[in-house]
């Protein structure tokens, strides 16, 4: 056997555990139900804004405060430790990276689905998309 | 019905474009292919005719959109959308290519221009190379052709006007004969996306996109190869080609990092972002391909790992372009391109080369000639193989953590074929799970770059590589040992293998040309982009292992939770951070741009401010502040600021009076308010009757209050509230002294009470302030020579194999 076939095989197993360490190191996509039952432990939650509820950053503490709505139809209180995303209030979805604590979700990262812009001409003529 | 106003010719122009480019460019895949079969002359005339034609269609395509953007056409949706007025004119490059249809044109364009160099230049190869470029443009164009044949939608058009777009068909002011002079709206245009409004917006995509259509020519050669079956004469040809690649989409590469750090506020110049990786990954393999293809003109072994790399580095650009045109990537990205409809397209011309280009060399394998072994541990070509065989790992890695979104949908729960019980999320700290995997690859490939150098193709004696490696090794000890003390490394091992791998790969290099290569410029192409690629790793790593945000909290807020990377500084106030005393001067506007002037003194007390920044916010109505960051440079660190947030985007209410409190009161109540009592005597109403009906016309409710303060001086105060018919109005009491306004808000019918509202006057004095993040990253410059470094070297790589290749 060939040295070059070694190293090819080598690498295959490689390739394999980098398979298996991405699929362990992944996250799932989980509710707040489940990350409150593992406080502490980092998840990626997705929801949506919880419009009614009060939005409030506060610039002396660098915190953020919103609420937010799981699919499961799950409300949370939200930490961020950043000033509010931009156009925050016209997300369609949030995905926030984590953990739970007893009173809130303290969110590290957040990522938004923001609506495309293809609905504006519609809006600014005056007219609904129905 | 007669539409007013609309200019329809330019749109015709480019759409007759469209489909002359799309027919012409089958038509040359037609005529090549008959030419292969027969080798007739008047066949490849036709062929060539055909595909000049193509690329006639492709500049028209180009010229017409330019046209529509320059002329502010705003009847053509994608004009509307990318465009308005006010838009600068160096900005029409930006807008041009800010939307997927026209990046698409980019696309097309560059590889009609590579094309018409590789039908004049391939010779013996024209017919096959070029057959593979007419069945990709072929794809290409039909993504911008924008036609519903039987209900399906091929390609989205640039050039269809904005009333005839699938949202807007049929609805009501579509109809509208002079809707354009009608609505405002469509006056002027949405605008470019202002974090899009910069140089790099101009530069950075069209180099992205040479260098994404450069990887189609050692593609179609490799390809040609096996439809032709002559399986070996094609690699002298394509290795100019592979090298222009791996320089024009590396530049094209950092041209973003250099974007995302000088002008984007994600703090750093990589994230590992799904659409970074995603032209990353293809130019790792390109460099592989280079590599092998070296290898086998040298020693003739590795043939079939050169067809492989070659083919895989276009199959990945179709892939990333799938990855961030699909809208596979929402969840996970930050500036994926939406879904236009057109992934079904996108699948079946991924699918259609990469089962095409796979099913030929299956076909061929047989035919690939036995090779002599080439596996001497000391020889040149095993090592160079093996770092090939790093180089794809490593690419391989990256893909498939970005393709989580893909495997969701394939696997998933939701997926085609549901064998996971949950969604896989992408690694919570992207950051440190590529990092965790990609620092050891580039360990051992700076060490394969470093010890090949001593190495020689076949076999080396070991007296040759030690008297070589000896000098080296030892001049990067010293230099590594520095550095380490400097940045202090001792303790990560990790990090310091990789700082001694790094100068030990640039001293090698640098080594080798002095020594072997006699200085000689033409036979420095190879030294001068490993040096590059080394002092890339170098600056990277100090610059990421040792930057340093100074703006961080010492304060925690509490166990495990982040601290505060963000500082808090008041107008004049003087906020330490690392090594400077920092003081917020003052905000300036200019146009529609916030700047925000920061002065930096050095710790010992200086008078004179050692500099200035001015990081700013751009205000736009449709994305809000946008923050933008300065930087200082110096030779050895940069300190990156930028702007969070401010006082001045917080909500100011016309009269001053904010801190809105409401309360229900019943007579004989007390609220507190602010130190204050507040007592509601009694009410009194105030009815006015139409004198006919005996109707109530009008009613004025007065609420008789008592404030009263801790020194329990009393002030009256009478709020009334007015009803007239459906109109309501408040007459509110302010009282000077305390600085309060207080509103007889409503009547609480279900509790019979009233709502009482009030306000305190906003204090004049507030300091203005502003939230700012401040990294330094130090040796940075490191960094960005050894980018310009490994692009020049690539070129002279490039021009080294053109001089070759006619000797």
């Amino acid at each position: 056997m060939k040295r070059t076939h070694i190293a090819i095989i080598v690498f295959i197993a490689i390739a394999i555990g980098a398979i298996m360490v991405t699929i362990n190191d992944a996250s799932t996509y989980v509710g707040f139900a489940q990350a409150e039952d593992q406080i502490g432990t980092k998840y990626t939650v997705i929801g949506y804004l919880d419009k009614e509820a009060p939005m409030d950053y506060n610039p002396r503490a660098n915190r953020f405060t919103f609420t937010a709505i799981d699919k499961a139809g799950n409300k949370q209180k939200v930490f961020y430790n950043q000033p509010k995303p931009q156009d925050f209030e016209r997300s369609e979805e949030i995905t926030m990276k984590g953990f739970a604590t007893d009173s809130a979700f303290v969110a590290e990262e957040i990522l938004m689905k923001c609506p495309s812009k293809y609905n504006e001409q519609n809006e600014m003529a005056g007219y609904d998309t129905y | 019905m007669e539409y007013i106003g609309e200019h329809l010719l330019p749109g015709e122009v480019g759409r007759f474009s469209v489909s002359l480019a799309f027919a012409a460019a089958i038509v040359a895949l037609i005529a090549y292919y008959l030419n292969s079969k027969s080798e007739d002359k008047r066949y490849q005339k036709t062929a060539r005719i055909a595909f000049l034609a193509h690329a006639a269609g492709v500049f028209g395509i180009v010229l017409s959109l330019f046209y529509l953007l320059l002329s502010h056409y705003f009847e053509y949706d994608y004009v509307w959308k990318h465009s308005s007025l006010d838009l600068e004119k160096r900005f029409v490059f930006s807008a041009f290519w800010e939307g997927q249809e026209g990046s698409f044109i980019l696309w097309l364009f560059w590889h009609a221009v590579l094309g018409l160099i590789l039908m004049f230049s391939a010779r013996k190869w024209e017919n096959h190379a070029m057959m593979v470029f007419s069945a990709v443009q072929a794809f290409l164009a039909s993504m911008v052709l924008g036609i519903f044949p039987f209900g399906i939608k091929i390609g989205s058009s640039p050039f269809i006007l904005m009333r005839q777009t699938e949202d807007n068909l049929g609805l009501p002011w579509t109809q509208v004969a002079d809707y354009l002079e009608r609505f405002p709206a469509f006056m002027d245009g949405s605008g470019l996306n202002p974090l899009l409004q910069n140089y790099w917006m101009t530069i950075h995509p069209p180099t992205l996109f040479l260098g994404f259509a450069s990887t189609l020519v050692p593609f179609a050669f490799a390809v040609g190869a096996l439809l032709k079956g002559d399986l070996k004469s094609w690699i002298k040809p394509a290795m100019p080609w592979a090298f222009f690649s791996v320089g024009i989409l590396g530049l094209g590469i950092l041209m973003g990092g250099a974007w995302a750090y000088e002008a984007l506020s994600f703090g750093g110049f990589w994230a590992w972002d799904p659409v970074e990786n995603s032209s990353l990954v293809p130019w790792i393999i390109m460099v592989g391909a280079a590599h092998l293809l070296l290898i086998y003109r040298n020693k003739k072994t590795g043939l079939r790992a050169a067809f492989f790399m070659s083919i895989l580095s276009f199959i990945l650009i179709l892939y990333s372009t799938f990855l961030t045109r699909s809208g596979v990537l929402g969840d996970s990205s930050v500036h994926a391109f939406v879904d236009l409809g057109l992934s079904g397209q996108l699948l079946i011309y991924l699918l259609f080369f990469t089962l095409g280009a796979l099913g030929l060399m299956v076909w061929r394998y047989r035919q690939f000639p036995k090779e002599a072994d080439g596996d001497d541990l000391s020889s040149r070509e095993f090592w160079m193989f093996i770092g090939s065989l790093v180089l794809l790992i490593s690419a391989f890695q990256i893909i498939f953590s970005t393709s989580i979104p893909v495997i969701n949908q394939l696997v998933g729960p939701d997926g085609w074929i549901p064998l996971m019980k949950d969604e896989m999320a992408p690694p919570l700290d992207a950051i440190e799970h590529y990092n965790s995997w990609q620092l050891p690859f580039a360990l051992v490939i700076a060490l394969l770059m470093a010890i090949g150098q001593y190495l020689r193709y076949g076999k080396t004696s070991s007296k040759v590589f030690w008297r070589g490696i000896s000098l080296a090794l030892a001049l990067t000890l010293v230099i590594t040992g520095l550095f380490a003390q400097l940045y202090d490394f001792w303790r990560d091992p990790l990090y310091l293998s990789l700082l001694f791998a790094g100068f030990f790969a640039a001293i090698s290099n640098l080594w080798f040309w002095l020594v072997v290569g006699k200085r000689k410029i033409n036979f420095a192409g190879s030294s001068v982009a490993h040096f590059g690629f080394a002092l890339i790793l170098v600056g990277a790593l100090i610059s990421n292992a040792r930057k340093d945000v100074i703006s961080q909290s010492k304060v925690f807020l509490g166990e495990g939770l982040p601290a505060n990377e963000n500082a808090l500084m008041d107008q004049g106030d003087t906020v330490e951070m690392g090594r400077y005393m920092a003081v917020f001067e003052q905000m300036e506007t200019r146009k529609d741009k916030q700047f925000y002037q920061v002065s930096y003194f050095d710790q010992s007390g200086a008078n004179e401010a050692s500099f200035a920044l001015e990081p700013f916010l751009q205000m736009s109505e449709e994305m809000g502040p946008t923050p933008n960051p300065d930087t200082k440079h110096f030779w050895n660190r940069d300190i990156y600021t930028h702007v969070t947030y401010s006082s001045y985007l917080e909500p100011v209410s016309p009269d001053g009076f904010v801190n809105e409190a409401e309360v229900k009161l019943n007579k004989g109540d007390t609220a507190i308010y602010r130190n204050h009592f507040v007592i509601l005597d009694s009410l009194s109403v105030n009815a006015l009757f139409n004198e006919e009906t005996g109707d109530l016309k009008a009613a004025k409710l007065t609420a008789h209050l008592r404030v009263v303060n801790p020194m329990a001086q009393e002030f009256p105060i009478e709020p009334a509230y007015i009803i007239e018919g459906e109109m309501k109005e408040h007459r509110d009491t302010i009282l000077d002294l305390q600085q309060m306004k207080f509103r007889f808000d409503d009547v609480d019918l279900e509790s019979k009470k009233i709502v009482l509202k009030a306000w305190t006057k906003q204090e004049e004095d507030v300091k203005p302030f502003i939230v700012q993040k401040a990294i330094i990253f130090p040796m940075i410059n490191i960094l960005w020579i050894g980018c310009i470094v490994m692009v020049i070297g690539s070129f002279i790589a490039v021009w080294q194999r053109i001089v070759q290749g006619r000797s």
